[in-house]
């Protein structure tokens, strides 16, 4: 009887309940779109943060890279066997560097050796003109920087004579780098190249790492690379690890306190219909009562359908919100926001609570006395 | 015959108004009590202190046993879901339900419910092929015959009813009142409040109020019941 009678007062008072449903579905659409993101944002705000750049250092210990040879190299070959056995599916790119300072035509600049195929990997916001590696084999390859290929007035396919102290080598440009930063000023070209030049076969200045995930992830995968190179310093580079941190608890704060708003909200609204619904419905307490009804048999009953309107609300919504988390991925990220199932029963849970929280009205109906109710008329 | 309804100086103020001034009389089990009187007399303050609609200012109503001026909320409850079953003048059923439903209301709230034994009860008062009607499809006659059916599902001890042909025609008031002289006859017991004293001679005994006082008690006689149209 109790299901039995929870129906026909749902259905009773359809018409009355439409814009309490209304809002209970726009509301927990909106909570579980919000959730999702919630739940997807750190993910997806990592991968968008490794278009930034390297964001994992590995150096010598007390590094300077001042005059015209690193003051302290580290052996390549350490690091490269370190980072292959420390497995993350996380690292994005790692690429050692060799720097030393040399001369092309007679112009002082930085010469930079690494593996030019992880460039665009590691720094996938640096611009080129050409390609990152020379489509002909004949000749080596190298990419310069903005401001070089300027002053050296060098174009694609132009070549370049590079001076380490007495050695020299002959290299072709295959593209011109645009990164807006220091490296506009750099010529990168193939470790081993670098490494010749310089007379340090086997070195490198340092190793740079474009590690996706979690700032703590970054930096559990930190710790564990640490461990294996224990005669070498791993850090973070810590203005970009902690913007991440940063704008991913503001953006956190402002989901939660959307939902909060959303949420009471909701429940003023819910509370309004409801105080409406109660003051009809005293008649129908009135006589409850007087048939032996128990206050809290009847407040459980007109609970439960505000209940029950709480979850088939929920429900709605969180199918309708998982859609428009979906479009909203689209929109924001580019990429469909992959739908959190999890995020389903919470999403009922809230809004039952938020629905319960504005049907309080319906408990003054306990204090309805009868003897007044069967006056009134 | 044993004493059913014991009511002792009961006196009932609403502020400074005097609804019951002192008012005592008994009722035997099985009679039925016609109470009259004019508009503002306290007919329906007596009817809701007896069925624990209300409590009373002082003095005592002892219900079958029980002394509705001594129960809490929870205690008059009970009671009203097991010794009382109300006729109101205005039906009051519950309109999103069916007849069959407003009557397995008050088996709900009394214990449990039972379909068969409500379909059996409206049945009883003529509503056969009722059963699976609204209130709003059905006439007044029929509404309160639906309201008597649900007041008598419970076998209650005592049936409250307050003007329960006021809202109806002649022809339906004819039935309802038919139905009460069943219930009469069954050995039911009833205190209704009537302002037709052509009604008021089917009972065994019309109790008249003024001004919040029980003014004359006047035993029938099988003249005046025969008088009944
Ligand atoms: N809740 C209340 N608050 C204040 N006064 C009340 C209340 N209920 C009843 N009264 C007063 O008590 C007196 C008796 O009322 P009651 O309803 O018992 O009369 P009645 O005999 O049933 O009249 P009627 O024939 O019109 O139904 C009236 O003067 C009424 O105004
Ligand atoms: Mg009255």
């Amino acid at each position: 009887m109790f299901w039995r009678l929870l129906w026909k007062l749902l259905r009773g008072s359809g018409g009355r309940l439409a814009v309490a449903i209304l809002a209970l579905v726009s509301c927990a659409m909106v909570v579980s779109a919000l959730l999702n993101l919630e739940f997807d944002i750190e993910r997806k705000l990592t991968q968008e943060f490794r278009t930034l750049g390297a964001n994992l250092l590995i150096s010598p210990r007390n590094a300077q890279i001042t005059g015209s040879s690193p003051a302290e190299v580290m052996i390549e070959s350490e690091v490269s066997a370190a980072i292959q056995s420390v497995k993350d599916p996380n690292v994005m790119a790692a690429a050692p560097f060799l720097y030393v300072v040399g001369s092309a035509q007679n112009t002082a600049v930085v010469i930079a050796g690494t593996h030019l195929e992880e460039l665009p990997k590691l720094e996938p916001a640096w611009r080129i003109e050409g390609e990152w590696k020379s489509s002909q084999a004949q000749q080596t390859a190298c990419l310069v920087g903005r401001n070089v290929a300027q002053q050296l007035k060098l174009a694609v396919g132009s070549s370049v004579s590079l001076t380490y102290l007495k050695k020299n080598a002959q290299l072709k440009v295959a593209g011109i780098i645009d990164a807006g930063g220091a490296e506009d000023n750099q010529v990168f070209l193939e470790l081993a190249e670098a490494q010749d030049l310089a007379g340090l076969p086997g070195q490198i200045s340092f190793a740079q790492l474009s590690v996706s995930g979690t700032t703590t992830g970054i930096s559990h995968y930190a710790a564990r690379l640490a461990a294996a190179l224990p005669a070498y310093e791993v850090k973070p580079i810590r203005q970009i690890t902690e913007a991440e941190g940063d704008l991913l608890s503001r953006i956190r704060l402002l989901i939660v306190s959307m939902i909060v708003l959303i949420s009471a909200l909701t429940a003023l609204c819910v509370l309004g219909t409801m105080a409406a619904l109660a003051m009809e419905r005293r008649q129908d307490v009135g006589l409850m009562k007087a048939l032996g009804g128990s206050i809290g048999r009847i407040v459980t009953l007109f609970m439960a359908e505000v209940g029950v309107l709480g979850a088939a609300g929920g429900f709605i919504g969180a199918i309708l919100g998982l859609e428009l988390s979906r479009w909203m991925g689209q929109r924001v990220f580019g990429q469909a926001i992959s739908s959190r199932w999890e995020i389903f029963p919470w999403t009922i849970i809230l809004t039952v609570a938020i629905a319960l929280a504005g049907a309080l009205p319906l408990r003054l109906l306990g204090k309805v006395k009868p003897a007044i109710i069967f006056r009134e008329q | 015959m044993a004493t059913l309804v014991r009511v002792d100086d009961l006196r009932k103020e609403f502020g400074k108004v005097r609804a019951l001034a002192g008012v005592s009389f008994n009722v035997e089990a099985g009679e039925w009590i016609a109470i009259m009187g004019p508009s503002g007399s306290g007919k329906t303050t007596l009817i809701n202190i007896l069925g624990g609609l209300d409590t009373p200012t002082s003095g005592q109503a002892i219900v079958d046993e029980v002394d509705v001026a001594r129960l809490d909320e929870s205690g008059l409850t009970r009671f009203r879901a097991q010794k009382i079953g109300f006729i109101f003048q205005q039906f009051h059923l519950v309109p999103y339900l069916t007849a069959v439903e407003n009557v397995m209301l008050a088996q709900y709230f009394h214990s449990a419910t039972d379909e068969k034994e409500a379909q059996l009860a409206l049945e009883r008062v003529g509503l056969a092929d009722r059963i699976e009607h609204l209130p709003g499809a059905l006439s007044g006659g029929e509404q309160q015959r639906v309201a008597v059916a649900r007041a008598l599902i419970n076998h209650p001890k005592l049936i409250l009813a307050d003007e329960p042909t006021g809202n109806l025609d002649e022809a339906n008031e004819e039935t309802v009142i038919q139905l009460f002289r069943e219930l009469h006859s069954e050995g039911h017991t009833i205190l209704m409040v009537t302002h037709d004293p052509a009604i008021g001679n089917l009972a065994d005994r019309r109790i008249e109020f003024a001004h919040g006082r029980l003014v004359k008690v006047t035993p029938s006689n099988d003249a005046s019941r025969n008088a009944y149209r």
